[in-house]
């Protein structure tokens, strides 16, 4: 039998920082006790044991209670840290991608979609570069995979050079057989060349093959349709929730005796994964590209118009090729699936991290909102500090920037950013940190316009370590500004980066029952936001009315302006709305009732336009974002 | 203690060990190389190198060349276009006296040219015949295949033209189309030589040459130009700077330790002088994108120069070059030392150089307001509110010349690791 404990560890190895939480089954449910974050180059087990010392500082009864659940008389904190179950996610370094492709124009498609992937990309056609320049592209130890790609009936202008390229990509793959080589639509015709030619490369299909090599599997676990109303795949089930059924089946009978009923239902509520044999190692263990590229592989792929929005499948067998299993970005996005189900609500999630970003929205659907359709992208220039950051980088730092820099200075600082992500995080730096973040953010909103396109979510969620060490003030203020949709929504912030790691656990119905329980600890409530399009320029365009439980507060509403109310966290309250024109918010109207919940920045009403306008001129812009930024940030001169 | 020697392990409080660390010395780094199409590697797997070997040959300006049909099959044991004879090779060419450049140990330009991807350990190199029995040169060839050396030109293949100076062109197969093959070729080629001694990991034609440094490096945190080597030079620093006129042509061929920050002038300067490299706490992205322009108009003007590197330890922003660095350094002043590109390290392989002592809870201030500052951790504060309103882990630390103590957050700091 296996024992269930009563708390684990939830870890997030990050490209700039490591963060670590403790979660434990206090009071009948699952709680997020404590968490803590430290540069990554950190030992994680001095960050444990540090998390822990803390607690029995603080609260020695909650250690004492958590200990006892594991059958353990004397609270030893080294025991712990060996013996309680981690959960682990980790951000997948970056990884290049030399795209080839027969026209332009199918290179920027090819390109877009690898993009969205998280790809870094370097690419080139054959209508444009020679046969030297596409060859030094995959030659690069810097690349890790090649895309050759054409539409799936390709036309006159890349037809003609696909037997070229097919040629040059094969030699490539000779050269380079740690290549990983993916053909895409019509360029999949030529695949059975390179498994004539390159008898060490291993030639996988991705769908219908019963041979399953190890990139294959994974990029089959990727495109495993999933139901998402039982919360399992349709093909069968994953041998870490066969454990699980056996270990419920035997838990309750074979629990020890005088364990008491609290344990019991410990033990049913425990995690699945918590069942792993050795709870040193991680749960899911990380395909590193070290490890898939011992040998060559070609893969075949869809072209990139396939899939629904177009690129999608494409973009989602290059995800799973280019992310390792455990990946954070893309444990997030399946947690805030989990979690709109769980809160039958949109939700829409904004992380920018040091190797990029990610951008995702799920959204219950159907009758009775059994079913969650998500979308993400994860593209790596939403990185804060991007290597080798370009003009436009700079220039998109500059426009979020409140003091004045020049280029070079602000570029030196964007590198060292990179060099010390965990660096400089209070006074100036701080104010640079957050430019930098927004800019990413904007990069990140740029990059998917069909996720821009949906109504505004219930709630929004940011979800990075550079928010976390912000104010939540002006956390919710960036937001504001980036992530503009009329409408009204709730903010929030992942401080504790625990989406990451409960997003690695595989079995559906085990995350969706962590986040009930753990819903309201992660997402530490920001505030409201109202945002009201089409209002024109004047000294007033209305009032609102925020109805309490014990006051009313009434303001008059300023065109251009952001306005905010104090609403502390837990405190839910109407408003009423009323313009003198008619505005957009849900729909378009005069008067509005909306329902707020309060957070740390409390209600934020804002009545600027959208998109935002700002002058060209960067002294009025800078002045305007200065005078947003101090309402909500005043002790930034400290 | 000297660098061959590892430090037992320190046991530090938990605490202080939340302080990100900065490793002063690595050993045996592994090195890369990058090559590209039409460079090839001239060393093979297990091959030991010594400073100063031929390790690389580059064509800077490849260009996409027809080779012909090379892939004939074998007549008579000749391999060559299907009925024609074999010219012998009367007048060898320069491209032909190009192909030995270095032979050592185990290594033969054969294996090489067909990229000698086979991992060579020491004991399977020990157990390798004596090569140098040179074949039939019939028997020396093998069939064309992607990254393997090709000469070519016109006489070879009967098109020169009279009263046309013959066009000699040399560089990498690149792939095989309708049975014609094509290469990355060009008539200028340049070797790269080997700043630093060590082993050969991994050679591939077209790709990079990875060698495991032998000795020990201290790590940088940016480095431009081309890996270069000369003798360390430690000068007398004006607050912690390093004027532009003290970089006179008495200190050509040296690696010159140039204090916090280095500028576009100095640069410039110190080419100009033939030194061979700058060491220095941090340089600008400006001064590394001058650095590189200029690089590009030096190569493109064809005049030969000797190789120039640059290795900033800290970043980009101004810092002082931290005490036991400097103190290593001086240590070092006047042996031979490497700047390697790939990654940033300043290699040296001497064996007899003291490390600096250094008390467990020595810090240095990485970044923020302080940045540049040493002294020693007092103690942890906890979460503390810092300016800005920002709440971070704070620590109490004692600056050197202080009698006061100073709070900062844990995140600007790094302590030293041997």
């Amino acid at each position: 039998m296996i024992s269930q404990p009563r708390a684990f560890f939830a870890i997030d190895h990050g490209s700039a920082t490591v963060s670590a939480a403790l979660v434990g089954h206090v009071g009948g449910r699952w709680r997020l006790i404590a968490h803590t974050s430290a540069p990554c180059g950190v030992d994680v087990e001095v960050l444990l044991s540090g998390l822990l010392s803390q607690i029995l500082q603080t609260d020695k009864a909650l250690l004492d209670e958590m200990a006892a659940g594991d059958g353990v008389a004397e609270i030893d904190i080294r025991a712990f840290v060996a013996g309680w179950p981690r959960l682990v996610a980790r951000t997948t370094p970056q990884r290049r991608l030399a795209v080839l492709a027969g026209s332009r124009r199918q290179r920027r498609r090819l390109e877009a979609c690898a993009l969205r992937a998280g790809w870094l990309v370097s690419g080139g056609s054959a209508d444009e570069d020679d046969a030297v320049a596409l060859s030094r592209l995959m030659l690069s130890p810097l690349t890790n995979a090649v895309l050759l790609g054409a539409d799936h009936s390709p036309g006159g202008d890349e037809k003609r050079h696909l037997p070229d390229l097919a040629a040059l990509v094969n030699a490539a793959m000779r050269l380079r057989p740690e290549l990983t080589v993916i053909l895409a639509g019509g360029a999949a015709t030529y695949e059975i060349a390179f498994s004539a030619a390159a008898p060490v490369a291993e030639t996988l299909v991705v769908s219908g093959t019963p041979d399953k090599g190890p990139v294959q599997t994974k990029i089959q676990a990727v495109v495993t349709p999933f139901d998402e109303t039982t919360g399992e795949g349709e093909d069968h089930e994953s041998p870490e929730s066969e454990v699980i059924a056996s270990d419920d089946e035997s838990g309750p009978a074979g629990s020890p005796a005088g364990e008491g009923d609290t344990a019991a239902s410990a033990a049913e509520a425990a995690p699945a994964f918590m069942a792993a044999a050795e709870p040193q190692v991680p749960v899911s263990t990380p395909v590193t590209a070290e490890t898939d590229s011992t040998a060559a592989h070609v893969l075949l792929a869809p072209d990139a118009e396939a899939g629904q929005p177009a690129g999608s499948a494409l973009q989602q067998i290059l995800e799973g090729l280019r992310a390792v299993e455990n990946d954070s970005r893309l444990g997030i996005a399946r947690s805030i699936a989990s979690l709109a189900y769980v809160l039958d609500r949109p939700i829409e999630v904004v992380e920018v991290g040091l190797q990029g970003g990610l951008r995702a929205r799920s959204e219950p659907v159907g009758q009775g909102h059994f079913a969650v359709v998500s979308s993400h992208a994860c593209p790596a220039d939403a990185s804060f500090a991007p290597s080798e950051p370009s003009e436009e980088v700079v220039d998109s730092v500059l426009a979020w920037s409140t003091t004045t820099q020049d280029r070079h200075r602000l570029m030196d600082r964007l590198n060292d950013l990179r060099l010390t992500p965990w660096g400089e995080a209070d006074g100036d730096g701080a104010v640079f940190r957050l430019a930098a973040a927004k800019a990413a953010v904007a990069r990140l909103v740029e990059a998917t316009p069909e996720i821009t396109a949906y109504p505004m979510p219930d709630l929004l969620v940011a979800a990075s370590g550079i928010f976390g060490s912000l104010p939540p003030a002006v956390v919710a203020l960036a937001l504001a500004d980036i992530v503009r949709r009329p409408g009204v929504a709730n903010l929030a912030c992942d401080q504790a980066r625990l989406l990451g790691p409960l997003g690695v656990i595989e079995d559906e119905a085990e995350r969706r029952r962590l986040l009930a329980n753990l819903a309201d600890d992660i997402l530490v409530p920001l505030g409201s936001l109202i945002v009201a399009a089409g209002l024109r320029h004047g000294r007033s365009a209305g009032h609102l009315r925020l109805k309490g439980p014990a006051s009313i507060s009434e303001i008059e509403l300023h065109p251009g302006a952001v306005q905010v109310l104090d609403l502390p966290p837990g405190r839910a309250a109407k408003v009423d709305l009323d313009f003198k024109d008619a505005v957009r918010l849900d729909g378009r109207g005069h008067h509005f009732s909306v329902d707020v919940a309060g957070g740390l920045a409390g209600l934020l009403v804002d009545l600027r336009d959208i998109p935002l306008r700002m002058s060209e001129r960067p002294e009025s812009r800078r002045a305007a974002l200065d005078a947003w930024q101090r309402g909500m940030w005043p002790e930034v001169d400290e | 203690m000297s660098v061959t020697d590892r430090l037992p392990g320190v046991e530090i409080s938990p605490e202080l060990a939340r302080v990100a660390g900065r490793r002063v010395i690595v050993f045996s780094p592994m090195i890369r190389f990058r090559l590209g199409p039409g460079d090839r590697a001239l060393v093979a797997p297990g091959d030991s190198i010594v400073p100063g070997m031929p390790i690389a040959e580059r064509t800077p300006d490849a260009s996409l060349v027809d080779a012909g049909r090379l892939g004939a099959p074998v007549e008579n044991g000749r391999v060559g276009r299907p009925g024609r004879p074999e010219k012998p090779d009367k007048n060898p060419g320069p491209a032909s006296r190009l192909e030995p450049i270095w032979r050592e140990s185990h290594s033969s330009l054969v294996d090489v040219a067909s990229n000698g991807r086979r991992p060579v350990g020491a004991d399977e190199a020990a157990l390798l015949p004596p090569p140098i029995v040179t074949p039939p040169r019939s028997e020396r060839r093998r069939p064309p295949m992607p990254g393997k050396w090709w000469v070519g030109g016109d006489e070879r293949r009967d098109r020169l033209d009279r009263g046309k100076p013959a066009a000699r062109v040399a560089g990498t197969l690149l792939y095989e189309a309708n049975g014609r093959w094509r290469a990355a070729a060009g008539e200028r080629h340049e070797v790269v030589e080997s700043p630093v001694a060590g082993i050969i990991r991994e050679a591939r034609n077209g790709v990079e040459v990875t060698l495991q440094v032998t000795g020990a490096a201290l790590p940088g945190a940016i480095a431009a130009g081309e890996p270069s080597r000369g003798y360390l030079d430690v000068p007398r620093l004006t607050d912690g700077d390093l004027w532009a006129s003290a970089l006179d042509v008495g200190r050509s061929g040296a690696v010159v330790v140039a204090g916090s920050r280095v500028s576009a002038q100095a640069i410039s300067r110190a080419r100009a002088m033939s030194i061979r490299g700058l060491i220095a706490g941090s340089v600008g992205q400006g001064e590394l994108r001058d650095l590189a322009a200029s690089e590009s108009r030096q190569k493109a003007s064809l005049a030969p120069s000797v190789p120039f590197g640059l290795i900033a330890l800290d970043g980009h922003q101004r810092r002082p070059i931290a005490t036991p660095v400097l103190a290593l350094l001086a240590a070092l002043a006047g042996r031979e030392v490497a700047i390697i590109t790939d990654p940033p390290l300043l290699v040296f392989d001497v064996s007899e150089v003291p490390l600096p002592e250094l008390p467990p809870d020595w810090i240095r201030v990485r970044s923020g307001q302080h940045a540049g500052r040493e002294g020693r951790w007092i103690e942890s504060t906890g979460l503390r509110r810092f300016r800005g309103g920002i709440h971070l882990e704070g620590a109490v630390v004692r600056f050197v010349d202080e009698t006061e103590t100073t709070i900062l957050p844990v995140s600007d700091l790094e302590r030293f690791i041997f």
